[in-house]
């Protein structure tokens, strides 16, 4: 079951396939990727592009139509409770039950991933002091800012130490000083944590992801480190130049 | 256990922190017990179930009208009244009174009544006694009219009180003219057999003969021959006579069950919305875990609502002017039943909450389907006096199978063998809903059960 493979790959999806029920068209096909230890992989795409069916495949979420992923060597469809040991996920939106506090919703979530007593409140103080939310990690989280929701949503996916960890755009609508004490927390824990990062904020993925991946109508049309691929398409000066340049500039709905 | 728990706390938390939602769990079902019980107990005052105030208007003064009084006393359900504020009544001022609502009906003895009613009582012991002489018979005297006993009754009235205040006049007239034409025949009888005595023996006839002639006594016991005995058809040995507590108690709790489908199913749609159970489910948890965490603590709830509208029908409501309710000998099987019922609402709460798109549906479309559940599930009208194609519709309304399971044990003293069916389709309805919402989930594609 745990055959681990000998090159420290950490996720490792092939040929991933989703065709939604009722549709014709693939949501995500053709889809290859393989993630070292302690690389933060960037996903970029346009909206409807596929990266959300993506990571919900490689996250157990959805079952693919065809296709394998392996976290840790280990296939998430045959063995889908061992992998989900092994993950944290950080949604779009902030789940977390708003009429408990940080606290409560993070013992909650410890409880379901298997910690208790001591061990527990412990890992629940410095996932409270990783984001800085200590003082107000008792208060309700309705009450809340945009940015404190979102550092408590970081908190809530990293409360297991996951080895790999799924984060679906986790820096929208937040202040930027929220959004740098975020980006700056996840380059802390890279030496742990390897992670698959989506976002729309293009210049994030420049500074914090060693590799990219630009995904268009379902399937990856680029890849490589944020450097190879500026270099690899002529007249860009950044990664948005590149995303431009492959995706075009016709809106997306 | 180890991952249940937590999530039965977790929605146990979540509901006491939901003012709004404590509100309709708890706060509705005890309110709707309390208004529609006091409210059914006044409707009962009208229906008879308390005294009818009745104005009585005696015009004719003689024999009728105080028989008729004397009789009408004896009517536990009415109340006669003979002065208004120290006068006596007139037949307007009777009319006005029943007509604002003050008293439910006037019963009005028109003059003449009495007198009338021994010259027609004579006349129709002469008519009978004379049917065989056909020349008396011919010159049969025809009775008079005798004026009707009036009775006013106020609009609100139901036809059921109409009824048996009617019949029980028309009982008592009959009891009065039976009398009468007794006590006509007794006087007549003896100088009939006397006359033809007298014709027939002529010259032998004698007062030692008359002496020998049988007398007719009118003084006869008055003991009914044959009485009428009621009693209630029951299943086992306990059995009480239903009220509107023994009605109410069980129809709004099954009710208040079933509208936690609002809630329920709104944390379910929350969860979704929120990301929340798409985080959950990249947890090394299974659906079905996060499922019954949630059913378990709802229906924790279902039982403490259980708990808390028993005790209004057994402490709070008598002291309202109720009855005492009355649970039966079985609280073993009334606990079956409320744990049946609340799995029945916890798994149509779950499926709405995975079929609805939003709160707002969920809680409109629930509460909704809840209340005409309820309405004919026999919950505000009882099944029985439903029209017979809305008794058959009835048979598809989880409330009404719930109902009828409390009813049996409440008042037919039915015992747990008798409830059974309804608890089998309690407990169906529970695995059909919740086997809907589980394929529901899963065939949107949205998550994966496991």
């Amino acid at each position: 079951m745990t055959e681990q493979i000998p090159d420290t790959k950490m996720l490792v999806a092939r040929d991933l396939k989703k065709i939604y029920p009722g549709s014709s068209q693939p949501a995500v096909k053709g889809f290859n990727i393989s993630i070292t230890e302690r690389e933060i992989f960037g996903l970029l795409g346009p909206n409807g592009a596929g990266k959300t069916t993506a990571i919900s495949m490689m996250s157990t979420l959805m079952k693919p139509t065809s296709g394998s992923v392996t976290i840790y060597g280990i296939d998430i469809v045959r063995y889908p409770q061992e992998v989900k040991k092994l993950i944290g996920y950080v949604p779009q939106e902030v789940a977390l039950y708003p009429n408990l506090s940080a606290r409560e919703n993070l013992r909650f979530l410890g409880r379901v991933s298997g910690l208790r007593g001591k061990a527990l409140e412990q890992r629940i103080s410095e996932c409270i002091d990783f984001v800085g939310l200590e003082e107000h990690a008792d208060h309700y989280v309705y009450a809340y800012s945009g940015g404190m929701k979102r550092r408590a949503n970081l908190a809530a996916g990293i409360l297991n130490k996951p080895k790999v960890l799924f984060l679906d755009e986790p820096t929208v609508g937040i202040d930027p000083q929220s959004r740098n004490l975020i980006l700056e927390k996840l380059s802390s824990i890279k030496e742990s944590t390897t992670m698959v990062y989506t976002t729309h904020y293009i210049g994030e993925v420049e500074g914090l992801c060693s590799s990219v991946a630009i995904m268009d109508a379902g399937g990856i049309i680029a890849e490589g480190t944020p450097e190879e691929l500026i270099k690899r398409i002529p007249g860009c000066a950044n990664l948005e130049d590149v995303f431009i340049a492959l995706t075009g500039k016709h809106l997306r709905d | 256990m180890g991952k249940l728990w937590p999530n039965i706390y977790k929605e146990l938390l979540l509901l006491f922190r939901d003012y709004a939602g404590l509100l309709v769990i708890f706060l509705m079902p005890v309110v709707l017990v309390i208004v529609t019980t006091l409210v059914q107990q006044n409707i009962l005052k009208s229906i008879g179930e308390t005294k009818i105030k009745t104005l009585f208007l005696d015009r004719d003064g003689q024999m009728v009208g105080p028989k008729l009084e004397e009789v009408l006393k004896k009517v536990d359900a009415l109340e006669l009244v003979k002065e208004l504020k120290g006068k006596t009544i007139d037949v307007e001022t009777a009319k006005s009174a029943v007509a604002k609502g003050d008293y439910q009906l006037a019963i009005i003895v028109p003059e003449g009544t009495t007198k009338a009613f021994i010259y027609n009582a004579k006349q129709a012991a002469r008519n009978s006694l004379s049917s065989g002489d056909t020349k008396k018979t011919s010159k049969k005297k025809k009775t008079v009219t005798v004026p009707d006993l009036t009775v006013y009754f106020d609009p609100t009235v139901t036809e059921t009180v109409r009824t048996s205040v009617t019949g029980s006049l028309e009982k008592a007239l009959i009891g009065i003219e039976t009398d009468e034409k007794i006590k006509a025949f007794a006087a007549l009888l003896p100088l009939e057999i006397e006359a033809a005595a007298k014709k027939s023996m002529g010259a032998m006839w004698s007062e030692e003969v008359k002496k020998s002639l049988p007398v007719l006594s009118v003084a006869w016991d008055k003991t009914p021959i044959m009485a009428v005995r009621e009693s209630t058809a029951q299943l086992g040995k306990h059995a009480k006579t239903p009220n509107t507590v023994q009605q109410n108690i069980p129809a709004w709790t099954l009710f208040g069950m079933f509208f936690i489908v609002v809630p329920l199913g709104g944390s379910l749609i929350r969860e979704r919305q929120s990301g929340m159970l798409v985080r959950l489910l990249t947890m090394p948890m299974s659906c079905l875990t996060i499922l019954t965490g949630k059913i378990v603590a709802y229906v924790l709830i279902c039982m403490a609502q259980f708990g808390l509208i028993i005790a209004v029908g057994k402490f709070l409501l008598p002291l309202l002017g109720t009855p005492v309710l009355e649970t039966g000998p079985s609280p073993v099987t009334l606990m079956i039943i409320a744990l049946s019922a609340a799995v029945a609402a916890c798994g149509y709460g779950i499926l709405l909450g995975t079929m609805a798109r939003t709160y707002e549906q969920a809680s409109t479309f629930g509460a909704v389907s809840v209340v005409i559940a309820a309405a004919i599930g026999g919950i505000m009208v009882p099944v029985y006096v439903m029209p017979a194609m809305m008794q058959k519709i009835s048979l598809f309304s989880p409330l009404a199978w719930g109902l009828n399971a409390f009813l049996d044990v409440f008042v037919r003293g039915g015992s747990l063998w008798s409830v059974l069916p309804d608890v089998m389709l309690l407990v169906l309805f529970f695995l059909v809903t919740t086997l809907i919402a589980w394929f529901n989930l899963s065939r949107k594609g949205r998550i994966r059960i496991q």
